[in-house]
Parts: C-alpha cells; sequence; structure tokens
C-alpha cells in the first residue's frame, strides 16, 4: 500500500463554531489510522496504516485550531532502524506525552514511536528486545506509568513468538522498562510471572501505572489477556475456532535498583471479578502511601477481528456496517472498578449496567474506553463505545457461551460520555442532563484546572467538541475539518479510540 | 416516523396539546427517562430514507446542499427529521441542479444504481408544515401532539445536534396512494430540498438513523467546488470527477456513489425500543 500521498494536506484549518476557553491553549494529540473503503478487503485494525494529528488551539471567539498531520513509517527507514520480520513500529493507538516528546503505540504490535513534539517529526523507536523468525513481533504496554514527578515512564516490552501445532501465540523476554524523559536514559529489568498466573500466551499489558507505598516505587500492569490464534492477519475472512481469553489479573512490580529480574505478583481481589480485558486506567497515586485505580473490563475478545457470519447468522456481504477486521464488539456490557489501596487497607468498587432504553439517564457500560479524572480529583470521566449487535461476529460468541449477550434480546447501545463521582463511582446524576452525552465519539480528554475543567472529544467525521466538564448537555466549541476523513480517496479514518492534550 | 395524528380539529387540539405540554414536563423532571411515559415511545415504526442524490457547492465560505429524497413507508403521512445549523436557510425548491450536473455529467444519477431502480416507480410527495425545533421539549412536543413519537436512542443523536446549537428541521409528507405493508412500502420522492449556511469547510450530512424499515441508503452525491478539491466522502467511493457549469459559474466536480448502513440497526425479528424483548 502507498503510504504517503504527496497531495494530502499537512496543515489545515479546522472551521470553528462556539469559542475556544483559555485552559484549551496547547494542542490535542490523536493517533488515528486508516480502513479501505472496499469493504472486501480484511485489514486488522493494529496493522492499519498511522496517521497522528497535533491540533493546536488558540484561546479566542471562533479562536483557531490548525491540524497538523504526520504520517508515520512503519518499517522505521525514515529514522534508520528496521525490522526484517515485520514493521516496526504501527503507532495507531495509544499516546503518551511529557514535555517536548510523544510516544505514540498500537494496541498490541510493534513498539512506540518517539516524536518531537514542536517539530511534529519523528525521533526514535523505543526497542529493547530482539527480533527473529521465529520471535517476528513485539508487544508493549499502550498507556505507560509515570512516576509521581512525571519525570520517569514506566512500560513494559517483549517478544511475540509465533504459534505452533500446539501452541498460541506467546510472550517471550518479558522487560519492564524505566524511561527518564530528562535525559532520554533508560534502565530494562527481566520481568519472571507471578507463580499465579504464569501463562505467557496471555501476558499482554495494555496500560501501566506507578505507585510508592513506605518509600518504594512499584508498577502494576493490567495483564489484559488478548489470546491470539496467530501472529500473522488471516488470509481470508472465514471463521475460525477462537480460545477464550483468561480474567484478566493485575501484575504488581516492586522497583529495585540493585536488581537485573523483578517478580511479579497479582493484585489480590481482581482476577475474581471475573472481567475480560482490562484494559485502560487512570490512577491517583498521590502523596505516595498508595494508590486509588480506576480502570475498565471491555467484556470484548481483544484478540480478535470482525469478520464471517454475525450472531444472527447473517453473511458479511448482507451487513453493510461491517468492515471485515476491525476490533471486534463487545459480547456484553463491561464494567468500570474503584481499587482504593491507601495505608494497607484496600476497597474495591464496581460500575457495570446494561442499556436501558426507558432509563438512558443511568448510563450504560457497554465496551468502556477512555477513562479520565479531573484536575480537581472529584469527577471520573469515561467514555463507553456502545454495541452493534449485527457486527459481533457469531464464530467469537461462541467461544464464550455463558458470557455473551442473547441476541435476541439486544438492541443497538448509543455510544456514551459519563461523568461519575471518583470517590464512590456513582453516576453522578445531574437533573438538566448536565452528567451524560451519548452519540459522543469515544476518544475523549479533560483538560483544564481545579477553576475551570473541559471535557474534549474528537472523531475525523464529528470533528472536535468541547464541553464544560460540570455540564455536558451544552457545547463551548465544535470544530470540524474535511481532512481529518480520508486518506486520498481509498481510504477513511476510522474513529480514533483516544487523545491527549498538553498545554503549550 | 410515522405520524399518526398529522392534524387535529381546532378544540380537540386544545386538549392534546395541554397533555403533551404535560408529558414533556414531566419527561423533562424525570431526566427524559421514557419508562414511565411509555406513550412517548414510537409505535412499530415503518419509515426511512432509501435512497439521495445531492449536489454539495461550498465556495469557500458558503455550503450549499441541493437534494432529493426517495422514502419509504407503511401509513399515510410521515415527517421527516434532519439536523441543520441554526444560520442556515432552508428551502423547498426543485432540485434543477441535480438535472443539470447529469446532464452535463451523462448520468441519469440514482437511475444508474440497480439497487435504486430495483425500488420501481416511486410516486411525487411534497414537503408541508415545516416546522423548526429549537431543543428536545419542542421536538417530543410536536411529537406527542401529533403521535409520531421518538426512541430514547434516536433523540439522543437530536440532542447532539441541539447541545451544538444546531435546530432541527422538520416535514410532514403523504403519499397519495398509502401502503399497508411493509412488504410493499409506498416509495416516494420530494420535489427537492435547499440548504445554505456558512461554512469554511465542507460539511457532510450525518447517516440517517434507522427507522425501522429499510436497513441501508442509496446515495448519490456530488462536490461542486471553484478549485480543484482534495476532500473525500467519508464512507463512499470516488465514482467520477469532471468539471461542470451551474448557473454560469463553473466548478471541479467529484461524485461518490453508493450504499451505506443506517445508524442504529438491529438484529433480525428484535424489536424497536419500547418493546419488551
Amino acid at each position: 500500500m502507498r503510504q504517503f500521498a504527496q497531495s494530502d494536506p499537512h496543515v489545515f484549518d479546522l472551521y470553528v463554531r462556539g469559542s475556544v476557553p483559555k485552559v484549551l491553549e496547547g494542542s490535542l494529540i490523536v493517533a488515528a489510522s486508516r480502513r479501505n473503503k472496499d469493504k472486501s478487503v480484511f485489514s486488522r485494525w493494529h496493522d492499519s496504516q498511522a496517521d497522528l494529528f497535533r491540533i493546536d488551539l488558540s484561546a479566542g471567539k471562533p479562536g483557531r485550531i490548525r491540524a497538523h498531520l504526520l504520517t508515520t513509517d512503519p518499517s522505521g527507514k525514515d529514522i534508520g532502524v528496521s525490522n526484517p520480520h515485520g514493521y516496526l513500529t504501527q503507532p495507531n493507538h495509544g499516546i503518551n506525552v511529557q514535555g517536548n516528546s510523544v510516544w505514540v503505540t498500537n494496541l498490541l504490535f510493534g513498539a512506540p514511536l518517539e516524536i518531537d513534539l514542536k517539530q511534529w517529526k519523528p525521533r526514535r523507536v523505543l526497542r529493547y528486545v530482539e527480533t527473529d523468525a521465529d520471535r517476528p513481533q513485539l508487544s508493549g504496554t499502550s498507556h505507560f506509568a509515570w512516576s509521581l514527578d512525571n519525570r520517569y515512564a514506566y512500560f513494559h516490552q517483549s517478544l511475540l513468538e509465533k504459534e505452533s501445532d500446539s501452541n498460541d501465540v506467546r510472550a517471550a523476554q518479558l522487560r519492564l522498562i524505566e524511561m527518564d524523559t530528562k535525559t532520554l536514559g533508560e534502565r530494562v529489568w527481566e520481568i519472571v510471572p507471578p507463580p499465579d498466573d504464569p501463562a505467557l500466551e496471555t501476558a499482554n499489558f495494555h496500560s501501566a501505572f506507578y505507585f510508592e507505598e513506605a518509600g518504594r516505587g512499584y508498577v502494576g500492569l493490567l495483564r489484559t489477556g488478548a489470546r491470539l490464534e496467530t501472529l500473522a492477519p488471516h488470509n481470508d475472512s472465514r471463521e475460525h475456532m477462537v480460545r477464550p481469553m483468561p480474567a484478566s489479573t493485575i501484575w504488581i512490580v516492586e522497583i529495585d535498583r540493585a536488581a537485573s529480574t523483578l517478580k511479579a505478583s497479582t493484585l489480590p481481589d481482581v482476577e475474581q471479578l471475573g472481567g475480560l480485558a482490562l484494559s485502560h486506567l487512570d490512577v491517583d497515586s498521590s502523596g505516595g502511601n498508595g494508590f486509588v485505580l480506576f480502570a475498565n473490563y471491555k467484556q470484548a475478545d481483544v484478540a480478535e477481528e470482525t469478520h464471517g457470519k454475525n450472531i444472527y447468522g447473517e453473511n458479511p456481504e448482507e451487513i453493510r456496517e461491517q468492515y471485515s477486521g476491525m476490533t471486534v464488539e463487545a459480547l456484553n456490557y463491561g464494567m468500570v472498578i474503584r481499587y482504593e489501596r491507601r495505608d494497607g487497607r484496600t476497597s474495591l468498587r464496581t460500575f457495570s449496567r446494561p442499556y436501558d432504553p426507558g432509563n438512558t439517564s443511568q448510563g450504560h457500560s457497554w465496551l468502556p474506553i477512555n477513562i479520565e479524572i479531573d484536575s480537581s480529583g472529584q469527577h471520573l470521566f469515561c467514555t463507553f463505545s456502545g454495541f452493534r449487535p449485527r457486527l459481533l461476529p457469531r464464530h467469537v460468541a461462541k467461544a464464550y457461551p455463558g458470557l455473551t449477550v442473547k441476541p435476541s434480546a439486544i438492541r443497538y447501545v448509543p455510544p456514551l460520555l459519563l461523568r461519575f463521582n471518583a470517590s464512590t463511582l456513582e453516576v453522578d446524576h445531574d437533573r438538566k442532563r448536565g452528567h451524560l452525552s451519548y452519540a459522543e465519539p469515544i476518544a475523549m480528554t479533560v483538560v483544564g484546572n481545579k477553576a475551570e475543567s473541559y471535557v474534549c472529544t474528537f472523531s475525523p467525521e464529528i470533528g472536535l467538541r468541547v464541553y464544560p466538564a460540570d455540564d455536558l448537555s451544552s457545547m463551548v466549541c465544535h470544530a470540524v475539518a474535511p481532512e481529518f476523513m480520508n486518506w486520498g480517496e481509498t481510504h477513511f479514518r476510522p474513529d480514533p479510540a483516544h487523545m491527549q492534550f498538553t498545554e503549550r | 416516523m410515522v405520524a399518526r395524528r398529522p392534524s387535529v380539529e381546532g378544540i380537540e387540539l386544545i386538549n392534546i396539546a395541554r397533555q403533551a405540554r404535560r408529558t414533556v414536563s414531566q419527561l423533562q423532571a424525570s431526566n427524559w427517562n421514557f419508562e414511565k411515559f411509555p406513550e412517548v415511545f414510537a409505535k412499530n415504526p415503518a419509515a426511512d430514507v432509501l435512497a439521495k442524490e445531492i449536489v454539495h457547492v461550498h465556495d469557500g465560505q458558503t455550503m450549499t446542499r441541493i437534494g432529493r429524497l426517495y422514502m419509504g413507508g407503511v401509513g399515510t403521512t410521515f415527517n421527516l427529521m434532519g439536523p441543520i445549523p441554526s444560520d442556515s436557510q432552508f428551502k423547498v425548491a426543485p432540485p434543477t441542479a441535480l438535472e443539470e450536473v447529469n446532464r452535463q455529467t451523462g448520468s441519469r444519477g440514482l437511475r444508474d444504481i440497480k439497487e435504486f431502480r430495483a425500488l420501481g416507480k416511486a410516486q411525487p410527495v411534497e414537503f408541508f408544515n415545516y416546522s423548526l425545533f429549537y431543543g428536545m421539549e419542542d421536538l417530543v412536543f410536536w411529537a406527542l401532539v401529533h403521535d409520531a413519537g421518538v426512541f430514547p436512542s434516536g433523540l439522543e443523536h437530536m440532542a447532539r445536534h441541539f447541545a451544538a446549537g444546531n435546530l432541527i428541521q422538520n416535514s410532514l409528507y403523504s403519499p397519495s396512494t398509502p401502503s399497508r405493508s411493509k412488504k410493499a412500502p409506498a416509495v416516494m420522492f420530494s420535489v427537492g430540498l435547499n440548504l445554505t449556511f456558512p461554512s469554511k469547510v465542507v460539511e457532510w450530512m450525518d447517516k440517517p438513523l434507522y427507522g425501522g424499515l429499510v436497513k441501508e441508503t442509496i446515495h448519490v452525491e456530488s462536490l461542486l467546488t471553484p478549485k480543484p478539491s482534495r476532500v473525500s466522502h467519508p464512507y463512499l467511493p470516488l465514482a467520477n470527477e469532471g468539471k461542470v457549469k451551474l448557473d454560469g459559474t463553473s466548478y471541479y466536480l467529484k461524485r461518490f456513489i453508493g450504499i451505506t448502513p443506517k445508524e442504529g440497526l438491529r438484529g433480525p425479528g428484535v424489536p424497536e425500543e419500547g418493546k419488551p424483548v
């Protein structure tokens, strides 16, 4: 596939309605991807060409919003590196920002790409394990952990070993990396899996968090548990046997600078929840005496893609909304957790709710994606992707007979942005419905300070929406640009999952 | 949607409107939860946009949409709702630009598509009783007075437009030969719609929401710009490019043709919101 089109615009202005608040002076970073308009083309989300946008906001009425596009080179050749066994980087998912550096990651595959924020140019690829013919790809944490002073980033990286007749794809050479964002110095440890969660077939970690207790530093790794039958994408879109994912866990690794190997343990009570695909988080680990972790379970087999017949037995050709290879739909409604561990005491709260068309103000928890605490620490904002029942493949649902929603008892569930009370994990009900917004893009971030806070959502098609954090029923700004939507004539850009803000 | 009560006699209206206002107030007080107000749910809906042929003209400052819609429906009177920017001018006028573009490009427009030809002969319908909704209260009030009903998930899509400061435009239409069967819905086409609003960028229309009848929409959409454009349609493939002249002005043309899914689809045999599953 041609990656670069000279005619594609790399800098363009958005048309702004409303105003850009002062606290939004800065940049929003979005990792987008491409999808062929031709529905017969099978393509995994992981492998889709990454297009990165830096969206610069200048305050005013209407203010100015200008986007800068960076089309990445997955081979790494543009920065002088390579992986002879596959692509080196395909950063179309997670965004990690500190100072003038941005590290963008894939859902599962490849190494993070480091980008110079101001110049909006790639700088280097963060690779700490060497691929070979049997282990041609690597995996890493999409969303990094940050030390309390935000100086050090922590993430995992490991090789992915090809499947064999007797084994699924599995991780090898598990590493934990500490990166000093000031000096760009690094430290690498080997991770030994916990004795009660040793399976390397499902040892993948979508997000990480950092906390301290009694002067010691720890990294928590959300063991998502994606299980890949094959490392390469399918040759065609036939149905196949799916081996179910195990319940997710959280690995805890104590940072020991004197050691070269760190032994992981599991966080109590998490596996017992039985949730699938624990993926995204936000954490309050201030004070250095433990943490309050907010995280979400997708209840989706995140290693599979949409293809084949759906749960109603309809053929793919009959399902116009299907793009073969998109990430799979949820099997059922998911869950958000609040896990507090402070001063030796722990508590666990959960939010899990189906969609009730008669009680929409209650919200729902279908396919949670973003999760973010506001600056005050009082509110938690979450986006939920909802559910498109005709996109759930039959062969995936079959692997989870007790978990999958009954096809005849479920309708379309609209996407949702929902505000919670961060202390109780209860929906922060507002009689004027300012606590939620349906039909919302899932890429979301909270920007501001204790006095003034805004929630931004974005998709290429809908554009950028800005709401006061205390009232999601009226926008202060809506900005659009058609240049976001397409790459050339052949591809469109599907809704990205995440967005990050950085002050100017 | 089907408007089951397109009009009412004056004295009767007083009571209907009074009751509708009361229900809207109660709905608002209960945070727009429909559970205690089953009368608000649309009942057995069967009306959808089947196809649209639109010319989008963007001159760098203004967006103009000239279009003709083909609708399908079971019932006697329907309403068509759509979001528009609040500074729009909306008109119902013959879409002569469609014929002109088709003539200059040697196209028959929608009739070039076999799925469209399979719909059969369409009845012309006129839009009447146009209205604008400025908020959820207006929309639900109108739906209650005219017994059209709404769906919570569909209403949320409209709520986002209100949150953005947009309006919802609403028009009624009736076929001269109505249908009573979902197997053979009445196929209708509008005289033509014309919408103009200020915008420095090309803005496309939202995908139609599922109205219980047809899961897909057939499109022929043409983008006309005074200079060559790099803009593409978010889903539809490019069919052809060229140059056309409209009202004495030369434009670059990009034509996008295809079939897209409706928003809010459900599985076969699954009833609409408001009915038990």
